[in-house]
């Protein structure tokens, strides 16, 4: 009976420790949360204002009309959209093909691995000089152009890992039947799999939606992207707060679409397939 | 038809051909970066000085580990590494193992745990700008009202800001760290545990003798992608101090970036990249070579 009554204390412990750790990772989120509903004049208050006194969405309004920031949301969105587009097509046939037939070996392993392995900012300098010389500074090619270093490897890593969960016997059972090869991909591998790609898709959105060095730098004013739009509006010798904070969490939605909906694939996606989690 | 299935020469024909639109673009776009960063390296460029590149075989290479800034941004996102690694693995593994058990809403915690992860960086970056403000931040607020401290500048003092920007990085990452270690502890059979409990250990023992080595190929994997995207960290730097105060914050990208972009030496910056790559190829052939051995 002690024992028991040990035990219970015991998970009672445990729990009150992980609602503390809970704590103080949402409480950075919470914190943008407020943010947005605050007055100018209650920022810069002390004690700080822990809890909204204005429920409008005065600030979202101010920060997407009056100063411009529904032109970078577009932007970001056509970016993030047509890159995701482009890569996930590619990413479908490569993922399938390197997975399903293991050609290319560990060089075409390592290359696709290094690319994602590698530092962004060792191509800015010769992207910015090449978009440069062909005048795509401050365009959407370039920035959908050079999102694909990262996601493209990415992408086909992520729906290998899901081709790679397939039993090889399932196409070769439609082959028998008289399919095409690409018959057997289309009708029988593709819908299988579709939910790896919807997944990489996601991510690649994300990731794309996120991005913020390239977009810094091959961007000025007509290609500007949120992050960088945001970053603007934190330089200015007056930080405004509550904008910056209505325009975060338009900046989070997607991610955290991704976390809630998609929780069981995120460390699937983050791993590159390597955990299945 | 089975000889159609059997087809070797087919099979790799069709295989190539699905897989060829993909590597083709990959090869467009990094062939030039490659050529570009490696010829370069070799060559004195600077945009600000109207003169024309001149051959300067090794010096921007020796001039790299000369570089008392570049050590500096080595040595900052050393820190950031070694001591990013180190907490978010114990904390993450003290998360893993309270995840780890039968409780109400636990679908609900760990939804809540994942949402730093995928937040936009800049968007966390100034999140913390705000939590940090030394005036009327809520960081400084609590830490008063606990009488903990007077009130500290978080970005603005050069001994504390790289550790500000490691808070950011714990609070963003930790919760990656813990979820790949509770997919791992989840991995292990309960007959494991049982046998231990049968052989009289106590829960520290099998926590030490069992558990944590079971778990070694996720720590592995854990510190090889941290590795990787610390290594590259720059949008928090960028947000929160720019690499500032001075340059006690700047980071191996951020440095980089300044180098190109605010003093525009095209033939420094791509011996410095050419570097960093060559830092990560040892990480990735490392990548490759414990995944091969897993599967």
């Amino acid at each position: 009976m002690a024992k028991e009554e040990k035990k219970k204390h015991k998970e009672l412990l445990y729990n009150i420790l992980l609602i503390v750790i809970i704590a103080f990772f949402m409480f950075p989120v919470y914190w943008i949360f407020v943010g947005a509903f605050k007055f100018k004049g209650q920022f810069f208050h002390y004690p700080p204002v822990f809890f909204p006194t204005m429920f409008s969405l005065a600030n979202f309004k101010a920060v997407l009309v009056q100063l411009g920031g529904m032109r970078s949301v577009l932007n970001s969105l056509i970016v993030a959209g047509l890159n995701t587009l482009i890569a996930t097509v590619l990413a479908i046939f490569a993922g399938y093909s390197i997975g399903r037939y293991k050609w290319g070996g560990d060089n075409l392993s390592f290359f696709i691995l290094s690319l994602l392995f590698a530092p962004p900012v060792v191509a800015v300098t010769p992207l910015f000089t090449m978009f440069r010389m062909m005048h795509l500074i401050d365009t959407y090619p370039a920035l959908i152009w050079s999102y694909m270093l990262f996601n493209l490897p990415f992408a086909i890593w992520l729906i290998k890992s899901f081709v790679e969960d397939l039993p090889e016997e399932i196409e070769m059972a439609a082959l028998v039947d008289g399919y095409s090869r690409f018959k057997a991909f289309r009708k029988v591998t593709l819908p299988l799999i579709l939910p790896g790609v919807v997944v990489s898709a996601l991510f690649v959105f994300v990731f794309a939606w996120n991005e913020f060095l390239f977009a810094l730098i091959f961007t000025r004013f007509n290609a500007v992207t949120l992050p960088v739009f945001i970053s603007g509006l934190i330089g200015g010798h007056e930080i405004k707060w509550g904008l910056l904070s209505a325009l975060s969490i338009i900046a989070s939605i997607p991610s955290i679409v991704l976390v809630v909906a998609f929780q069981k694939y995120l460390i699937r996606g983050l791993t590159f397939g390597a955990v299945k989690g | 038809m089975a000889d159609k299935t059997s087809s070797y020469a087919g099979q790799r024909r069709f295989a190539m051909l699905m897989g060829i639109p993909a590597l083709i673009v990959l090869l467009i776009l990094v062939a030039p970066i490659l050529f570009y960063i490696l010829k370069n390296s070799f060559y004195d460029i600077t945009l600000t000085v109207p003169r024309p590149p001149e051959f300067v075989g090794g010096a921007n290479y020796a001039a790299v580990f000369k570089d008392t800034r570049f050590l500096n941004a080595l040595k900052n996102t050393g820190i950031l590494l070694v001591l990013g690694i180190s907490i978010q693995s114990i904390l993450g593994l003290i998360i893993a193992l309270l995840l780890n058990r039968d409780f109400r809403f636990k679908r609900l915690a760990i939804t809540l745990l994942a949402i730093p992860i995928m937040i936009t960086p800049v968007v966390a970056g100034f999140n913390w700008r705000m939590i940090y403000n030394e005036h009327f931040g809520p960081l400084n607020f609590i830490l008063n009202a606990l009488h903990i401290s007077e009130g500290i500048s978080w970005t603005a003092d050069p001994s504390v800001a790289l550790y500000s920007i490691l808070i950011v990085d714990i609070w963003q990452w930790t919760p990656f760290v813990a979820l790949i270690l509770l997919a791992g502890l989840q991995s292990i059979p309960k007959q494991v545990y049982e046998a231990s409990n049968v052989d009289g250990a106590t829960p520290v023992q099998t926590f030490f003798r069992v558990t944590l080595p079971l778990l070694k190929p996720m720590f592995i994997l854990v510190i090889l992608f941290r590795t990787i995207w610390i290594f590259k960290i720059f949008d928090p730097v960028y947000i929160l101090t720019g690499g500032g105060p001075g340059t006690s914050t700047e980071t191996l990208s951020v440095y980089t970036y300044v180098e190109g972009f605010r003093y525009w030496r095209i033939g420094y910056t791509s011996a410095l990249a050419v570097v960093q790559l060559m830092m990560m190829t040892v990480v990735a052939s490392v990548f490759v070579r414990l995944m091969k051995r897993k599967g």
